[in-house]
């Protein structure tokens, strides 16, 4: 597993010692400054580097939501045109899923997987640099689209042909230049993990006692690079559609619109597992450290992962059941869709069932942990109702749908990301986050996520469909409540970055293992972890694992 | 052969117990895993088909 | 039926029904057999999530409490055990084909189009529907009625604020109506809840539903599908009268429709034409060339002062009809009839200081359109 040493002076050689195959000098010419965090090959710096573009892009994508709730606030429209206010709903959504939700777990990844499996950095360092530094070129010249003549993208996260191609704005090229850039990234960034996972554990560490963030992230990445591509094909028949004449998506021209929305959801399904999977992981390490119990079933949560990630490619129409499909197809994705909520299930059960007779507390990490498991099965259920195909004739396109996917992703996927955060700031800053702010955070997250979006269920039920600019006037209350609600969650996120900064500081020390019932490798190195770790690789000890 | 299928039909739905785990995965033959759980995977997709279509006549 | 499902229905009604309907905050149970089985469906779901939330969450709850760290619990230390993990593997598979059994039901119901008394094409366009009534020679667009004062706040809001438009569709009750769905432009869904009929209108596809109304009213949509600046402002109204109304209604409207096709052989004044042309620019060219005519660039060109337009006349009128290709203006060849193309045609060359005193007779449009 040694890597190849770089070619080096004799002199300097000699004058180094060279442990376990591993050269130390390698890393003493560090350059400084922002040519630093430039040529970085460093896990946990690249690790940071993810972590905190993905915050900076929340906010910006917060902020977006943020205009869209406060044009909503009332009937009519007073604050921004219908134009901007589609510019702003579209941003959003990429901005949340493409910058925020997968480079905060690509961040994770980075920091951890290789600390969790006793590795010294990611097995292609180099090509991990690579990979994040495309992020801010792709979302830059995203984010740039808004400023162009005609504005940004304006048909949706989801951007249905051809409305996002013959009447799309001009900028819709960079639109896809931007999301090309950003897949490109994903691509690299999920071959690296496979890699590193597949390669580089501990010397005894078989597959199956790998921590559960690792196993999910594997699945994940595998998922990456099977849809990824698809996504690149669809937005390459766009881009033909658009500047070279082609009709794929065109009917005038003898294409298929439908077509566009099978290969975006075949592309789309799979996204939102990738966006919640490693959230699973995250949850399933922190619950047994804070019940200082194993978790109940680890061969079965590893096997529900690989089910629910191959089920996933099977139910992709469930988005698309009121275009028109033949009754078989309807069918067909109807079961296959209620039938992936039982390993859903599987893993909500074994996740309560590790809380029984445990030892609990209720730090910070706990507790994000704890509402995720609510609130994300409350998303599973209204799933669960979706997923039946004569009555999302009535939910579909509503906000019944909008809250539905708000809750598996904000109390689902973000709230397992501050978990994490929470969890592994002691790791890698060396102090324990204030628990007071924290804990403040906590609830204020938890009052606004409520408050946002649980009146949109309400809200859709009564009739009013997603992405307009104005409602008729039975809405207002049911909108009313949910952007109060948002003003409150995105202020309250403040409080978050408070939290980090103050970590980043100073702080309570924490010692190597900082809290009591964790087990995982990560918790044998010093805390801060330094910049290089498992220089040699560790022994791993069998007993640590769930058997 | 049987215990195979039974393992890889656990891994569908979710449910295995460490046992035979340990079993399945000092068995040192993944591709035998891996070939069944593609088999049964495109049994299964075949098998919701035809309910499917039986379901829509 | 299934007896435990007829249970569950009978008990979710009874708690639910009752006050659930229309009060804005449910599903509406509608106004057809269907829209009654899907909102029983919804709620026997919604029931069932509901009792599995209870007994999770509620296992959850009673171990944070019971087995806090702080009051001194010891941890026990047991983990796996096959017989509850196939227990809670099996019980759900088997709600779920209890639950799959209904909802496959209801669904070929749905798609049952055959045996209908009558055909209607609907029809998306960026932002108003179109209906034709098949065979029957009757078609007309619908268009929002809510003015833009009250979307800007300069008035107070309607009662119906947003979901009103100049021309319903009409329907009877009783009779089984086919819709045929399509769209010109981008993809729509027409939508209405209390129907329980959502399809999408995507161009080049014909999509079908079916509706059987039991109960005379006047029934209020929205667009579902994010279709351009305007899907917030495209509503769905249905006006569903006694069979008798409504075959006197179709005669009315048969009637009004010969005489404006022979509206097309008569000679027309400029202030007619005008002022037929405003109405028709208000309600369909507006949207996207705007109220004065000023455009919205870079998508939507102006037309006050448009010299080249001015100057080529050929160019313009068949502009109207055709649609350019590639571009968002559609061809209104068949949207508007000749009378309108001709009157909006004159308006657009006259208002806003293009006064070029054209005036342009139907006929001619007419026999473009046949060309
Ligand atoms: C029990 C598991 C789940 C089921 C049965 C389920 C089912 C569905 C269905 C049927 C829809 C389509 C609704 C419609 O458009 O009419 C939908 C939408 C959606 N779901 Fe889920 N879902 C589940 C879990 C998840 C998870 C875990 C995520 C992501 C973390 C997720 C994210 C989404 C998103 C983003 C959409 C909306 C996409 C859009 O139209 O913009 N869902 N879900
Ligand atoms: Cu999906
Ligand atoms: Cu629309």
């Amino acid at each position: 597993m040694a890597p190849k040493l770089p070619p080096q002076h004799p002199l300097q050689h000699s004058s180094t010692v060279v442990a376990d195959g591993q050269s130390h000098d390698a890393h003493s010419a560090h350059p400084k400054g922002v040519m630093r965090w430039l040529l970085t090959t460093n896990h946990k710096e690249i690790g940071s580097l993810y972590l905190i573009f993905s915050l900076i892009m929340f906010f910006i994508g917060g902020i977006f939501a943020l205009v869209v709730r406060a044009e909503l606030f009332q009937p009519g429209l007073q604050l921004v045109e219908p134009e901007f206010f589609n510019q702003m709903t579209t941003m959003h959504g990429l901005i949340m899923v493409f910058a925020a939700v997968m480079p905060a777990f690509t961040g994770l990844a980075n920091w951890m997987i290789p600390l969790q499996i006793g590795a010294p950095d990611m097995a292609l360092p180099r090509l991990n640099n690579f990979s994040f530094w495309l992020l801010p070129v792709a979302f830059t010249l995203l984010l740039s689209t808004l400023l162009m003549p005609g504005g940004g993208p304006n048909f949706g996260w989801t951007f249905y042909a051809p409305l996002s191609t013959t009447y799309a704005p001009p900028s819709t090229t960079f639109f896809i230049l931007a999301l090309h850039i950003a897949g490109i990234s994903s691509i690299l960034g999920a071959i690296n993990i496979v890699a590193t996972i597949l390669n580089m554990r501990a010397p005894g560490m078989r597959m199956m006692d790998m921590p559960l963030f690792v196993w999910t992230w594997l699945i994940t990445a595998f998922l990456l690079i099977a849809v990824m591509p698809v996504l690149a094909g669809l937005i390459t028949m766009m881009l033909m559609d658009i500047n070279f004449g082609t009709s794929f998506f065109d009917a005038a021209g003898g294409g298929d619109p439908v077509l566009f929305q099978h290969l975006f959801w075949f592309f789309g399904h799979p996204e939102v597992y990738i966006m919640i999977l490693p959230a699973f992981g995250i949850v399933s390490a922190i619950i047994p450290t804070f019940a200082r119990k194993p978790l109940f079933g680890y061969a079965s949560m590893v096997y529900a992962t690989a089910a629910i990630a191959l089920l996933s490619f099977l139910v992709w129409a469930h988005h698309m059941f009121v275009v028109g499909l033949p009754l078989a197809a309807e069918l067909f994705f109807m079961y296959s869709t209620m039938l992936i909520a039982v390993p859903t299930g599987v893993k909500v059960f074994n996740w309560v069932t590790t809380l029984f007779r445990g030892s609990i507390s209720f730090e910070s990490p706990m507790l994000f942990a704890l509402a995720f498991v609510v609130l994300f099965t409350i998303g599973g259920f209204s799933g669960l109702m979706l997923a039946i195909a004569p009555a999302d004739f009535q939910y579909h396109d509503t906000y019944f749908v909008v809250a539905h996917f708000h809750y598996v992703l904000v109390p689902g996927a973000i709230f397992a990301i501050m978990a994490g955060v929470y969890y592994w700031l002691p790791k890698w800053t060396g102090h324990y986050p204030n628990e007071k702010l924290a804990q403040c955070h906590f609830w204020c997250s938890i009052i606004g996520v409520n408050l946002t979006f649980f009146p949109m269920h309400f809200a859709g039920l009564a009739g009013m469909p997603r992405r307009i600019p104005d409602y008729a006037l039975q809405f207002a209350d049911f909108n009313m409540l949910s952007s109060i609600g948002a003003f409150f969650f995105g202020v309250s996120q403040l409080i978050f970055v408070l939290v980090v900064v103050l970590c980043v500081r100073g702080g309570k020390k924490a010692p190597a293992k900082a809290w009591e019932g964790a087990e995982d490798l990560e918790w044998s190195v010093p805390s801060p972890a330094p910049l290089h770790t498992f220089e040699t690789p560790p022994v791993f000890n069998r007993t640590q694992s769930s058997d | 052969m049987w215990s195979v299928v039974k393992s890889v039909l656990a891994a569908l739905i979710g449910v295995q117990s460490n046992v035979k785990r340990q079993q399945d995965f000092s068995s040192g033959k993944p591709l035998i895993f891996i070939v069944t759980a593609i088999v049964i995977t495109l049994v299964f997709v075949l098998i919701l088909v035809g309910v499917a279509l039986v379901a829509a006549r | 039926m299934h007896l435990p499902w007829r249970w569950l229905l009978t008990i979710t009604c009874a708690v639910s029904c009752s006050q659930a309907q229309a009060n804005g905050w449910n599903m509406p149970v509608g106004v057809t057999d269907l829209s009654r089985d899907i909102y029983n469906l919804h709620m026997t779901i919604f029931w069932i999530c509901v009792v599995i939330g209870l007994i999770v969450f509620g296992a959850m709850f009673y171990s944070l409490y019971r087995y806090r760290h702080a009051k001194g619990a010891k941890p026990a230390n047991f983990h796996e055990n096959t017989t509850v993990e196939v227990l809670w593997t099996a019980i759900p598979i088997l709600i779920l084909i209890g639950m799959a059994v209904p909802a496959t039901a209801t669904l070929k119901k749905m798609y049952d189009t055959s045996d209908a008394d009558l055909d209607v094409m609907i029809i998306g366009q960026q932002w108003r529907w179109r209906y034709e009534y098949l065979g029957e020679d009757v078609a007309f667009n619908s268009n929002m009625s809510t003015p833009w004062e009250q979307i800007h706040g300069e008035e107070e809001h309607g009662e119906h604020y947003l979901l009103d438009v100049d021309e319903p569709l009409v329907l009877p009750i009783n009779r089984k109506v086919r819709f045929l769905m399509t769209a010109d432009d981008v993809i729509h869904s027409w939508w209405v809840p209390e129907l329980a009929v959502k399809q999408d209108t995507i161009p080049g596809f014909i999509n079908e539903n079916w509706v059987k109304i039991n109960e005379p009213g006047i029934y209020r949509g929205q667009c579902a599908e994010l279709c351009g600046v305007n899907h917030g402002f495209m509503p769905v109204v249905v006006h569903a009268m006694e069979e008798e109304e409504f075959d006197s209604w179709l005669a009315e409207r048969k009637e009004a429709q010969e005489q404006e096709a022979m509206g097309v052989d008569r000679e027309w004044e400029l202030d007619d034409l005008m002022a037929r042309g405003e109405s028709v620019y208000r309600a369909i060219c507006s949207s996207c060339h705007q109220s004065e005519g000023q455009g919205a660039l870079p998508a939507f060109p102006a037309l006050a002062n448009n010299q080249p337009m001015i100057d080529d006349f050929d160019w313009h009128l068949d502009v109207v009809i055709n649609g350019v290709s590639g571009a968002a203006m559609p061809a209104f060849r068949s949207t508007l009839n000749p009378v309108e193309l001709a009157a909006v045609v004159t308006y657009t060359r006259n208002a806003w200081g293009n006064d070029t005193g054209d005036v342009v007779q139907p006929a001619l449009v007419a026999e473009k359109i046949a060309q």
